[in-house]
């Protein structure tokens, strides 16, 4: 289990989502690999964290917006909503066996993947590396 | 030329019947000594082995062996692969190497697998243990759940490759050089059109092995699992509840490593590695 799980589930909540806020989109947008690499990506998602919903408007690779909270009669393609416990392992460097992939996550039922996943799994690396980049060190 | 240069491994091509069809298989080898026979992960090939090949500890006292299945790296599809569907079965993954390790003349080798070898290597103890020095499974165990739709992986609309690699990524250690994470990602890439599926039919469909895997004699063929604490496809507790039901197994679950050891961090897989290999060379 995390460590940073000891923490009160509502500060554990807000401090992820100050780590996700401080590196999405600064990080993504900055790395032109990484935007290069989801040039063939242009999609509104959702990334939950907790209880905490992010709105990700993803342009050509590029984060052209990330919305804490979602607008009223709001859409988005797909989602990937996970416990807070399962984004602080995840980003835990180096992140402990079983916790440390979005796949290992939804397999153990701390993470699901809903929506129209046609956009994520035709991108699965891109987005498997933004969502990672909270993690010390960046993106693998 | 610089002769430190040159890699000790020489790539050659057996014609092998295999239940039917005439297949050209590809194989590498390097070493001498005890016969050891390399099986690749689903939807991947041989040179996974290439650092386990060029490790003297090693070739010093085997002749290391690593063949690509038919439809995967070097090997082609046997003819009229395009009527078909690929779906690799136990039966057909068993005649297989049996039909490999007879066109080579091997004499009583140890087989090592991962991932689908490692599954395979279950069967082969099960079944064909007598004809084996030792068997070593790899991400080894009689069943594991699945966690995605294998149709992501072949399908118009998504690159194979890509997604195939995007997917098993997530296999490796955190711990894994860059080097060769990236390597290993790019045998996924490379793989032929619904290759990697056609293999996890195998792994997912055919093969559940639990309640199937009695009379294993580890006395006659000793029997080794080694699973890394990062594999969450083959979890370790897969390998050590698989371990249970096979007395005298000798199981290890690896520091550090993921679904490929020796291609992910072949330093870190040859900790655990040489000491089973050097216990087998010391049996005789």
């Amino acid at each position: 289990m995390p460590e940073d799980s000891k923490n009160s589930p509502a500060g554990l909540e807000q401090e992820l989502s100050a780590r996700f806020e401080r590196v999405i989109p600064e990080a993504v947008n900055s790395d032109r690999r990484l935007v290069w690499r989801g040039r063939n990506l242009t999609v509104d998602c959702l990334v939950q964290i907790g209880t905490v919903p992010f709105l990700l408007r993803i342009e050509e690779g590029s984060i052209r917006e990330c919305r804490k909270g979602l607008p009223l009669l709001c859409s988005w393609v797909f989602a990937v909503r996970g416990s807070a416990q399962a984004w602080a392992a995840l980003w835990q460097d180096p992140p402990p066996p079983g916790w440390h992939d979005i796949f290992a996550l939804t397999k153990r039922g701390e993470m699901a993947l809903e929506g129209n996943l046609h956009p994520l799994m035709a991108n699965l690396q891109y987005f498997k590396d933004v969502v990672a980049l909270p993690r010390k060190g960046g993106s693998r | 030329m610089n002769k430190k240069d040159m890699e000790p491994i020489i790539g050659r091509y057996v014609k092998v019947r295999i239940m039917g069809d005439d297949c050209r298989v590809y194989f590498e080898e390097t070493g001498q000594g005890i016969p050891l026979v390399c099986l690749h992960t689903a939807g991947a090939d041989s040179r996974q082995f290439r650092h386990l090949m060029c490790d003297e500890t090693v070739t010093n006292k085997f002749r290391v062996i690593a063949f690509d299945l038919p439809w995967h790296g070097k090997s082609y599809p046997p003819a009229g692969w395009e009527k078909r569907e690929y779906r690799l079965t136990t039966e057909l993954y068993v005649a297989t190497i049996r039909a490999f390790c007879a066109a080579l003349g091997l004499e009583h080798p140890v087989a090592l697998g991962c991932s689908i070898g490692g599954r395979i290597i279950l069967q082969l103890a099960h079944a064909h243990g007598s004809e084996f020095r030792a068997l070593i499974g790899i991400e080894s165990a009689d069943f594991q759940q699945p966690w995605y739709d294998t149709n992501w992986l072949h399908r118009g609309d998504v690159h194979g490759g890509e997604v195939c690699a995007a997917l098993i990524s997530g296999l490796i250690a955190p711990q894994s050089p860059d080097e060769h994470r990236h390597e290993t990602l790019w045998q996924y890439m490379q793989g032929g059109p619904g290759v990697f599926r056609g293999d996890l039919y195998f792994y997912r469909v055919d093969a559940d092995l639990r309640g199937k895997l009695d009379g294993i004699n580890t006395a006659a063929c000793p029997l080794y699992l080694l699973t890394g604490e990062y594999d969450f496809s083959c979890q370790p507790e897969d390998t050590l509840r698989t371990a249970n039901t096979i007395p005298g197994v000798k199981v290890m679950i690896m520091k550090e490593l993921g679904h490929f050891p020796m291609s992910e961090n072949p330093a870190q897989f040859r900790k655990y590695i040489i000491p089973v290999l050097e216990e087998i060379r010391r049996k005789g």
